[in-house]
């Protein structure tokens, strides 16, 4: 079915999404699942849908895979439009949250469904079962019923089944999220090895932000049926562009401040210390200077300092985290800030409560939000 | 005081294992009397003169018995293939669709032999039938096969049904998305997981079309006695320890039936 280097490609991407749009119902009981998304996801990426549930990632997921069919726009996968297409038409596969192994037949069989449905030749499927269950280290399974398997062995025979007819794009809806957390981090892993090894396009969806974060090549960031920002894990986290975006990933400091000066994507913002420091923009804002914006500032982006402090905060209360400690400051009534230290071994990093204390940002740490 | 209430049995209620051992003394010492006195030696129903399989002996060599019996099973297994075919493609276009208006409409009208008595059902057909038979001529089994079909179609559907439910819906969507076609995705995924449901409900219908008296009695042309209006008609005239022995074999069949139901329906996928 899907010999990677059939077809005509469009550019570099895989699979491009053009104003794609799904309604569920009709009516006043009308709900729109996914709004006018447009996205391109390049050839032997690692792409992840992020976001809240009832965010439209999995709408967006099932439409890719033929699942259901869009209300409105486009989905080109290589080259192809695939509107009208069923699930067995489409060059992917899908690795679904409960894996949905069939019970009835044995893992070796599983894994061989796709190939037998293609009319693939029976040494072939039996060539390909085996290297796949060599792949997802299952071979003394082989005969196992799924029911004879644990969760984490499921998985890697969805892994393998989804795998096994070569598909462009794999597809996976929060494949991880049955798994413990042990082995949800082993799985991590296995999944990167495993995309790195077959070249394949990965769609993952997740609502876990560290799974995205550590696992990713780029990152969409969903909400409400759109997609608000996508980029590399980097770009998104120590840029995010909009409130959501940066309050979803990670922990943030938003602080409301005054535009100062605008020097092409950077900006002068003024601190509550009175003080200029430069913030990056986000790509396509040029606010007027003297307008009122909300920055953000992530909490191991500050560092407490005797001199040459942004601004200063007195402790309300110090949490020990570990491998770190978070200082709790009030600048003013309305704002407060989080601060992270990380911890050395000399001391555990609090200050006493009530001390006042001098923040420090580091260059390149303020963003500007679009909203 | 509040943990004993807590533990509410209903064993704990007075007078409980009386109306228990009174209920099962009801429903199994007739059957059991049945039973027994079809290895009675004499012709009497009251009174134990020893053993004797000779009854079973006398049904065997019965033709008419034979006759009757070989009708009612075909009829039965017949009626409950068509039932069990029709039942199965009921139950998935009521479970395997999306909602559409009328679906508990047409759950209720496939049920709804279930709920109309029999005799009005046999009163229908049987002057339903005595149109087609006067205007066709034709006088066969088809009428008790149709009746008995239609009559099967809930007892069937609804184990079929039950088993679709609990099936999960993304184990056909992943044979699709694994290229199966509509009909591989039914063959090779949905069918096998659904055939206990289907088994049992080919067997539920079989007994119930073994045992449909009423209906049978309404529809029936001359000759077309089944085993239970044959035994109906017998008993009518004399009792005689051969209808014993007559109904402890059919008890055996239903009772075979029935273990094999529920064999095949306590398997979870």
């Amino acid at each position: 079915m899907a010999d990677r280097r059939d077809g005509p490609g469009s550019g570099d991407n895989e699979i491009e999404i053009k104003r794609l749009s799904k309604v569920f119902g009709q009516g006043d009981a009308a709900f729109r699942a996914l709004d006018d998304v447009s996205l391109g996801i390049r050839r032997g990426e690692f792409f992840t849908l992020l976001g809240p549930s009832g965010c439209g990632k999995t709408t967006l997921l099932r439409l890719i895979a033929g699942f259901e069919q869009p209300s409105a726009g486009e989905v080109i996968i290589n080259g192809r439009q695939v509107a009208g297409l069923g699930p067995n038409a489409r060059p992917v596969n899908t690795v679904f949250q409960n894996y949905a192994l069939f019970p009835h037949m044995t893992v070796a069989d599983n894994i061989g469904f796709g190939l037998r449905m293609l009319g693939k030749p029976a040494a072939e499927i039996r060539e390909t079962t085996e290297r796949m269950l060599a792949l997802v280290r299952m071979e003394a399974m082989a005969a196992r019923k799924p029911s004879e398997i644990s969760g984490g062995q499921q998985q890697r025979v969805a892994l393998a089944r989804a795998l096994a007819p070569q598909p462009r794009v794999l597809l996976l809806d929060e494949p991880l999220s049955a798994l413990d957390l042990k082995l949800r981090k082993e799985m991590q892993s296995e999944l990167k090895r495993l995309q790195n090894e077959t070249g394949i396009t990965f769609v993952f969806v997740t609502h876990d932000q560290h799974e995205a974060l550590t696992m990713s090549d780029r990152i969409a960031v969903m909400s409400g049926g759109r997609i608000l920002q996508s980029g590399r894990p980097t770009e998104i986290y120590n840029h995010p562009a909009e409130r959501f975006v940066a309050d979803f990933i990670g922990d943030t400091n938003f602080l409301d401040v005054e535009l100062v000066a605008v020097n092409g994507a950077t900006a002068e913002v003024r601190l509550p210390g009175g003080g200029t420091r430069r913030a990056t923009l986000p790509e396509g804002l040029a606010p007027d200077p003297g307008s009122h914006v909300t920055i953000v500032i992530r909490p191991e982006h500050a560092s407490v300092t005797e001199e040459a402090a942004d601004f200063e905060g007195t402790v309300e209360d110090a949490v020990f985290f570990g491998t770190d400690t978070h200082l709790n400051l009030r600048l003013s009534d309305a704002a407060r800030f989080t601060l992270r230290r990380q911890n050395t071994g000399a001391g555990d990093g609090a200050m006493p409560e009530g001390s006042r204390v001098g923040v420090r940002v580091a260059d390149g740490g303020i963003q500007v939000l679009r909203n | 005081m509040a943990r004993a209430r807590r533990n509410f049995s209903i064993t704990a209620l007075p007078g409980f294992a009386s109306i228990a051992v009174l209920t099962f003394v009801l429903l199994y010492v007739p059957i059991a009397t049945l039973v027994v006195f079809s290895f009675n030696e004499a012709a009497s129903m009251s009174r134990w003169q020893g053993f004797s399989l000779q009854w079973y002996q006398a049904a065997f060599e019965n033709r008419q018995v034979r006759d009757v019996s070989i009708r009612a099973l075909g009829l039965a297994v017949t009626a409950s293939a068509i039932a069990t075919f029709a039942a199965t493609l009921a139950a998935l276009a009521t479970t395997r669709t999306a909602k559409f208006p009328g679906q508990t409409m047409i759950y209720a009208l496939v049920n709804q032999p279930l709920m109309v008595p029999e005799v009005v059902t046999g009163t229908a057909l049987l002057i339903f039938f005595a149109g087609i038979k006067v205007s066709t001529g034709y006088t066969g089994m088809g009428y008790l096969v149709a009746a008995h079909s239609a009559f099967c179609i809930p007892f069937a559907y609804l184990p079929i049904r039950a088993r679709l439910q609990t099936m999960d819906l993304t184990l056909e969507r992943a044979a699709a998305d694994l290229y199966a076609n509509h009909f591989q995705t039914f063959r090779y995924v949905t069918l096998p997981l659904l055939l206990p449901g289907v088994l049992a409900g080919f067997m539920l219908g079989f007994v119930i079309s073994l045992d449909t008296v009423v209906i049978t009695e309404f529809v029936k042309s001359a000759g077309q006695d089944t085993l239970a209006t044959y035994m109906l008609g017998q008993i009518r005239r004399t009792v005689t320890p051969e209808m014993n022995a007559i109904a402890t074999l059919f008890l055996l069949l239903s009772a075979v039936v029935v273990v094999l139901f529920f064999i095949v329906s306590r398997k979870r996928p």
